[in-house]
């Protein structure tokens, strides 16, 4: 039997634009639609040729080209948008108020609290969350109660195939309302489906009521990151927790037998190459994203806390929700803060395009992105004119 | 009653195969050996089915070298034996066999080739005619049914006259086809198995089994291989059919006699072209030769595949010519036929037309057109594995194992039913690029592992059946784990030889006698040489595929997994269904995103059939075998299975 010869075979082109050329975020987001791809580890693996055009694991994927401003018009309130850190209805530090809840979490807790008050109250009946799989790093998972929640706390440092899970979601009336912890890229993925979800996701889509975002600047490749782990005696079932201290320029590895500090130059190596590609550094398509307050000389205090955006009115609601369950401190945050956070995702929105031009070789061409997108070309422009002064 | 047995003088229908068993028991045999191999098997399992009663011992050996050393002892004890298998087996068993020609034989000893012009049940069409050549010894074709059963009782003297062993040759439309044949007499007096040694070296029938000293032997065998000639010169078995003074003479033998006489009969030209069949064609009897070259100028040589009796006859001829002159020849050296594939009637006469001038009358118009339109509606069917065969969820297993690793690793294929995989791309699922001889896949596994060093990082895989790891894969496997040859090594055991038909091998307990005898177990002998195993059943295809994953990510030498699951034509499991099949359509995606036909596109079992209207899958119950792993693949469980009632 032949295959006809068709135009645009989603899975070739996908392989070829995104999984060849090192874009892939790992992210699950076309994965869990077909049996053709899996995640395995980390990567994202075709088992066997699709031959469909027009494809969901094209169009959902964050890599493959996408209307950001038709999608920020969608999510989001024009007033509330900015260049660096897109849609911001409001900017706070926060943590959880339960204490107990706190010891376990990677610095405030605010997401843990976010999501078990969204389980409690009912507005969500399922999180999806990420959970750590002793032999394949990261996978997503579906959590029904505050026990589950808690347990899989904490930041992980590799990338889960979360968005996966969200597809594999059967029984859609079973998940009920979702909510889902994501990266950028898992977020961005997400939003996609809202913006080109097919006849038969829509009911799902529908149900996706809150996406909590998570600050991320990168994230590590597995195998390279194990292989550093062998190399250094440190046995990977062993390590209870990482953190990059504000203003320490390392990464610490806390395991049983004590703190490993490695500096972040020799930690370059194990990211994951699709992670130099990346312009999004808040999750800007998420409802709320969260990160490490990072901000000030006391860190020890302030590594209990975290600092959050607010972008959608949803956010806001839950925001309120919490203050007024008194499962969340939240006090405003100094302005510094936000410069301080600004500028840091400046840098890595020029880094990425730079990277990106790089690959590419040309300005023209900037592979999942439009080279005429507003904030695309604000940036786009600021290094051109930085290249020029130089 | 077997037919086998039939009475002297009974007329009895006989498969070419039936009839060399036939002719080897008129002749007296007590010892039978071989390796299975299409088309060849038949000879070894009716005799087999008679043993008892005609005091036999059969056996399938363990390969065809071992099967021409077991029938050769049983020559040396002065017992009549006969060794069959097919051409590719004589490549195997031709180290011996040099040897023992070198020797020397007592008892009747002939060797059976059956051969595979066209390579129908082959990959490759390699012939053992030049093994005759190189061997110096008597190679004998049968032409027809009879023949070949009386060729094959004729051939025992012939052995014992010469002390050396006889090849004859068949090839597929001999084997496999039926004709009458009317039977000899069955011998009463049986033999005594006795082997003496003490004569002198210089004699075969008493002194030791060796054959040096080497040159005096050479010679001697050489002047015995004389004695053949004269035997064949007065031979009935070369007959000349034909006009007095013929226009043109055709020289063949085997099946192409019977394709050179429906050409001749096709285009009337019996009374203008005379046939001379040589049955007795190695070595060719000269005087012979030279009566019938006398009769006409234009001479065609009619065999399948390489032109080895054209090289013979006209080696004689050139020294004949001062007698007979120049001679005119048309054969494969001067392309009036092809040197590959089968012959067939119609290319035989294609040929005679060229010669001839003449044109054949076409087929009416009216009956083309309708076998044109019979052509357009013959569904295209796709050599595949089985329904239920336990190979189609092996390389599935593989498959995504090799997917999932990453790295692009490669399979090297083997000799079996699982060869489909490298022959027909897609159903292996892309993953066998390799296919060569019995075990080879799995020496070069061993060869490909070692190129790591020249920068070759993929994982090597190699796969092989039951019967072919006891054949020829041992030493290869051996090989790999001395020499740290990274492999993951899959033994596809289904139960049994199964692509000829079920012969028993080294590892069943049973013998081709049926005796219980002990089962030599492929786990331990991996297990003995170092290497890691692992047993599998393949439609477990979470488990297999996590093994294989594991296997190929794991630096080491050799890893065994064993995937047992026996064939779905077996005995035990023929007609037995495990589960009934079906698809729910209102699950089943069908060809939208999502699923886009895995189970029709890409899984491929037969019995899973495409409903082009409803545009959903559907379960042929005829078909289909009932293993249930089309379930196991089904992303949406719209395959069900339900246990079998018929259990």
């Amino acid at each position: 039997m032949t295959i006809p010869v068709k135009k645009f075979i989603s899975q070739k082109i996908l392989k070829k634009e995104v999984l060849e050329s090192g874009l892939c975020t790992g992210c699950g987001a076309c994965v869990g639609l077909c049996p053709y791809q899996v995640i395995y580890h980390d990567r994202t693996v075709q088992l066997h040729a699709c031959d469909l055009e027009n494809g969901k694991c094209y169009d959902y994927c964050p890599r493959t080209s996408t209307d950001l401003n038709k999608l920020r018009n969608l999510l989001f309130d024009a007033g509330d948008m900015s260049p660096e850190i897109g849609a911001m209805k409001g900017y706070y530090f926060s943590r959880a108020t339960n204490p107990q809840l706190r010891e376990n979490v990677q610095h405030g807790g605010t997401v843990t609290a976010l999501m078990e008050l969204a389980l409690l109250e009912g507005l969500i009946d399922s999180a999806i969350i990420s959970s750590p799989d002793r032999e394949f790093g990261q996978s997503g998972l579906v959590v029904k109660d505050k026990v589950e929640l808690r347990k899989n706390a904490g930041s992980k440092f590799t990338v889960s195939p979360t968005v996966a899970v969200f597809n594999q979601l059967e029984g859609t009336k079973d998940a009920g309302n979702i909510g889902v912890v994501a990266t950028a890229c898992q977020a961005l993925a997400l939003a996609k489906m809202k913006l080109k979800s097919v006849k038969e996701d829509r009911g799902k889509i529908d149900q996706l009521k809150l996406v909590i975002g998570l600050y991320c600047g990168w994230a590590f490749a597995a195998q390279k990151f194990n292989d550093l782990m062998g190399q250094n005696d440190i046995a990977l079932e062993s390590i209870s927790g990482m953190d990059i201290p504000a203003g320490k320029n390392s990464l610490e590895i806390y395991t049983a037998t004590g703190t490993k500090s490695f500096p972040l130059s020799d930690m370059q190596e194990c990211i994951r190459n699709a992670c130099h590609y990346c312009l999004d550094s808040t999750a800007e398509y998420a409802d709320i994203s969260v990160g490490a307050a990072r901000f000030g000389d006391n860190w020890e205090e302030m590594r209990h806390w975290n600092q959050m955006i607010v972008r959608t009115q949803k956010g806001r609601d839950l925001i309120d929700l919490a203050i007024k369950r008194g499962v969340l401190e939240v006090k405003e945050a100094p302005t510094e803060s936000l410069l301080q956070l600004k500028k840091a995702a400046v840098e890595k929105k020029k880094a990425a395009l730079q990277n990106i031009i790089r690959k590419s070789g040309s300005a023209k061409n900037l592979l999942y992105l439009d080279c005429h997108d507003p904030v695309v070309q604000m940036f786009l422009a600021k290094q051109i004119s930085n290249k020029k002064s130089r | 009653m077997s037919k086998l047995l039939s009475p002297a003088g009974a007329k009895v229908l006989f498969m070419g195969n039936e009839a060399i068993a036939r002719g080897a028991l008129e002749a007296g045999i007590s010892v039978a050996a071989g390796y299975p191999g299409t088309p060849s098997s038949e000879v070894i399992e009716r005799l087999a089915g008679v043993a008892q009663e005609r005091k036999l011992y059969v056996e399938w050996s363990v390969n065809e070298k071992v099967a021409l050393e077991v029938a050769a002892a049983a020559s040396f004890a002065g017992l009549r034996s006969i060794c069959v298998m097919k051409q590719n087996g004589v490549n195997v068993a031709s180290d011996f066999l040099l040897h023992l020609t070198a020797s020397g034989t007592r008892g009747g000893l002939v060797l059976v080739t059956c051969e595979d012009p066209g390579a129908l049940s082959s990959v490759n069409e390699g012939e053992s005619r030049y093994f005759a050549r190189m061997l110096e010894i008597p190679l004998l074709e049968p032409s027809n049914f009879q023949e070949a059963k009386d060729l094959t009782k004729w051939a025992f003297e012939l052995s014992e006259a010469i002390g050396n062993v006889v090849m004859l040759r068949s090839v597929t439309r001999m084997s496999h086809a039926s004709g009458n044949v009317i039977c000899g007499k069955l011998p009463v007096k049986t033999r005594e198995a006795k082997f003496d040694y003490d004569g002198s070296v210089m004699d075969s029938q008493t002194g030791p089994m060796i054959s040096t000293p080497v040159v005096a032997k050479h010679a001697l065998h050489q002047k015995k291989l004389k004695d053949v000639e004269a035997l064949f010169e007065k031979s009935p078995f070369n007959k000349y059919v034909g006009p007095a003074k013929p226009q043109l003479l055709i020289i063949t033998s085997s099946a192409c006699f019977l394709y050179a006489s429906e050409a001749l009969s096709m285009l009337n030209l019996q009374k203008r072209v005379g046939i001379l069949n040589l049955s007795c064609t190695l070595p060719l009897p000269p005087k012979l030769l030279k009566k019938y070259l006398r009769l006409t100028n234009k001479i065609m040589i009619v065999e399948e595949v390489l032109p080895f009796l054209e090289e013979t006859v006209k080696v004689l001829a050139a020294g004949m010519f001062a007698q007979i002159g120049g001679k005119t020849f048309y054969g494969k050296i001067d392309e009036t036929l092809p040197s590959f594939g089968e012959l067939n009637p119609d290319i035989v006469a294609g040929a005679l037309t060229k010669i001839f001038k003449i044109k054949r009358k076409s087929l009416p118009v009216a009956y083309t057109k309708e076998l044109q339109k019979a052509a357009a509606i013959v569904p295209a069917r796709e050599m595949t594995f089985c329904a239920g065969c336990p190979h189609r969820a092996s390389f599935w297993n593989i498959s995504n194992a090799i997917a999932l690793d990453g790295r692009e690793g490669f399979v090297c294929g083997d000799i079996g039913c699982y060869a489909m995989a490298a022959l027909f791309p897609a159903t292996g699922y892309y993953t066998t690029p390799t296919l060569h001889s019995m075990g080879s896949g799995t020496g070069l596994a061993s060869g490909f592992a070692k190129l790591d060093v020249f920068g070759m990082n993929k994982p090597i895989l190699a796969v092989c059946g039951d019967s072919t790891f006891y054949h020829a894969v041992i030493p290869a496997l051996i090989n790999a784990q001395h020499n740290r040859a990274d492999i993951t090594f899959v033994v596809m055991d289904n139960a049994g030889t199964a692509m000829t038909g079920f012969q028993p091998h080294p590892g069943l307990p049973t013998s081709a006698l049926k005796e219980v005898v002990p089962a030599v177990e492929i786990a331990a002998i991996c297990k003995a040489i170092g290497a890691k195993v692992i047993i599998s059943d393949p439609f477990d295809l979470a488990a297999t595929s996590k093994i294989l994953t594991t296997f190929m990510a794991e630096k080491g030498s050799v890893k065994v997994l064993i995937l047992r699951q026996a064939c779905a034509l077996s005995p035990e499991k023929k007609g037995k269904k495990i589960f009934d099949v079906k698809v729910n359509e209102d699950l089943c995606m069908g060809d939208s995103c999502g699923c886009n036909r895995l189970c029709t596109r890409i899984f491929r079992c037969p019995a899973l059939t495409w409903d082009r209207i409803k545009k959903k899958a559907a379960v042929d119950e005829v078909i289909c075998a009932g293993c249930g792993v089309c379930y196991s693949i089904c992303p949406q469980k719209a395959i069900t299975k339900t246990e079998a009632a018929s259990k």
